[in-house]
């Protein structure tokens, strides 16, 4: 494996009160690639992705050990300004989230944090975003109408949109299709796999035909423990541990 | 004798058919009995009220004639009554909603602070408005205040601040997490999520949260009754005097005078008008300001 990965995780253990749901875990998100972590429900996947961007913070009773470094910078060290870590990663949650404003408004938020206000530089950059996300000819329209009268697979994309406007470097989704229909879930499988010439991606999912279709790196989680991690090609295909290809033939699930 | 068991089914299910349209039954007057006693209350203050029901009631200050007037109108009362209410809303606010961001944004919901904020909050609620009444003449005394419309809105906001703060803690908290943390995750701070996300979600259940404090502060004499003081004027500056409708009401009331009681019974029907007012303009409100709202 010689990539280069901005993203690591070091000895991650994390605690919900007494429950010890991720084990020691340590790993390296290679750069510009999609990396797919699959593994039955409560395993741990979505833990894994939230530990990553500290969005784990806001719940009550977690314990996080370990370290996750971004570009070298621990960003679990007291004093990481937590808000400049999440800015420099891109969610995409299992129900899209759009924000209770305008289309144009959703995708102008993040710039917006950021001191933005220009009028034209903030037309720009919702355009440049919805086309990056491949919404722009379905709302180009209706851009001041409230971004809840979108379905719901245009709601996916309107946050994907929105996420890439706050210029990340790393884009998280955790089972982003899962509330989507198939043509939806094809559309914005799509837009990540053009995306990841130039985003590190990590994605949470359950469907293994989606981690064939989208993963460059697969890693295996059962039970809290990172039991397998390298390219697709081998874990799917010829993966060493026996608990993963029991997983892969469906014979755990 | 193949029967025999066939027809015991047949009784209880016939039995259970009984149980269950006697409890209807009994259900559905008790909804009648409230619609009933609405409809009553409505229908007999409007009665008692019509002899004193003129135009007048409402566009002029109380005339001559014994104390409360037997002419002219209570427009003194009516404005006196919003003069507080609007101040005390405000003031109320002013203190409920950063305490509430502060509950639901920034600590953590099982926290003995959290905790004892919400406990504070429902004792306040209980605490009958007699009571803050006492306690703002305790102010005032202490401040050498005269009663005055300053000292009825200081009082009436201690009564609305518990209905305010519970009534929007409830809406926020109804907030999906997820909301909150895909605004987390764009690199928001706790202060922009609350104030830019968060408060426009609930902006509709803000606004019914302000109009039901206020109904519920147009109607409260007891509070105004060591505080507000009483006057046949408008009230022009924060430290006069200031009428308000339940006092107009409660003193017209204690009139030995049939002419003035029906006063106040008109004064009731002009009161009951207003909070009616006020809660019909919080659906419609509530429903046109949900246009961005999220669900």
């Amino acid at each position: 494996m010689n990539q280069t990965s901005r993203l690591r995780v070091e000895n991650l253990n994390v605690f919900y009160g007494q429950n010890h749901v991720l084990k020691n875990i340590s790993l390296s998100l290679p750069d510009n690639r999609i990396t797919v972590i699959i593994g039955p429900s409560g395993c741990g996947k979505t833990t894994l992705l939230r530990s990553l961007n500290r969005l784990l913070d806001e719940q009550e009773g977690v314990r996080v050990e370990g370290r996750v470094f971004l570009d070298g910078q621990d960003i679990y060290q007291p004093g990481v300004d937590i808000t400049l870590v999440r800015k420099r990663m891109g969610l995409l949650s299992q129900k899209p989230q759009v924000l209770p404003m305008s289309i144009y408004d959703n995708v102008a938020f993040g710039p917006r944090l950021l001191g933005l206000r220009d009028r034209r530089h903030l037309d720009d950059l919702v355009e440049k975003y919805l086309r990056l996300a491949g919404l722009w000819e379905e709302v180009k329209g209706r851009l001041q109408e409230p971004a809840s009268r979108l379905s719901i697979g245009q709601q996916q994309r309107l946050c994907l949109a929105r996420g890439l406007a706050v210029e990340p470097e790393v884009i998280l989704g955790d089972e982003p299709t899962s509330a989507l229909d198939p043509q939806s879930s094809r559309n914005v499988e799509t837009q990540l796999l053009n995306l990841k010439e130039n985003y590190t991606i990590v994605l949470v999912t359950h469907i293994l035909r989606q981690a064939r279709r989208l993963a460059d790196y697969v890693a295996f989680l059962y039970f809290g423990e990172l039991i397998e991690f390298g390219p697709a090609s081998e874990v799917l295909i010829s993966p060493r541990d026996s608990r993963t290809r029991a997983y892969i033939t469906g014979e755990i699930s | 004798m193949n029967n025999e068991p066939e027809r015991g089914i047949q009784r209880k299910l016939r039995k259970r058919l009984r149980v269950e349209s006697f409890f209807k039954l009994l259900m559905a007057a008790s909804t009648w009995l409230v619609l009933a006693s609405l409809v009553l209350i409505l229908a007999i203050i409007l009665w008692k009220s019509l002899p004193a029901l003129k135009l007048s009631m409402i566009t002029r200050n109380p005339g001559s004639g014994y104390y409360l007037g037997r002419e002219g109108g209570i427009l003194n009362a009516i404005l006196g009554s919003l003069q507080v209410v609007f101040g005390a809303t405000l003031l109320a606010l002013a203190i409920a909603l950063p305490a509430v961001v502060f509950l639901t944004s920034y600590l953590r919901q099982k926290s003995w602070l959290a905790e004892l904020i919400r406990f504070s909050l429902d004792v306040l609620w209980g605490i009958p408005s007699i009571v803050y009444g006492a306690f703002g003449f305790l102010i005032m005394i202490t401040f050498h205040l005269r009663a005055s419309l300053l000292a009825g809105m200081i009082t009436v906001a201690m009564v609305e601040l518990p209905i305010l703060s519970r009534a929007l803690e409830e809406t926020i908290r109804l907030v999906p997490s997820d909301l909150k943390e895909a605004t987390y995750s764009l690199g928001a701070s706790r202060w922009q999520t609350a104030t830019r996300v968060v408060l426009r979600q609930v902006f509709p259940g803000l606004v019914t949260a302000v109009l039901m404090a206020m109904g519920r502060g147009l109607g409260d004499a007891a509070a105004v009754l060591f505080t507000a003081g009483y006057t046949d004027k408008i009230t022009t500056s924060l430290l006069q005097p200031v009428a308000t409708l339940p006092l107009a009401i409660f003193f017209q009331l204690n009139s030995p005078f049939p002419e003035v009681q029906q006063r106040a019974y008109a004064s009731a029907a002009i009161l009951t008008v207003l909070v009616l007012f006020i809660s019909l303009a919080s659906r419609r409100l509530s429903r046109r300001l949900g246009r961005h709202k999220i669900s």
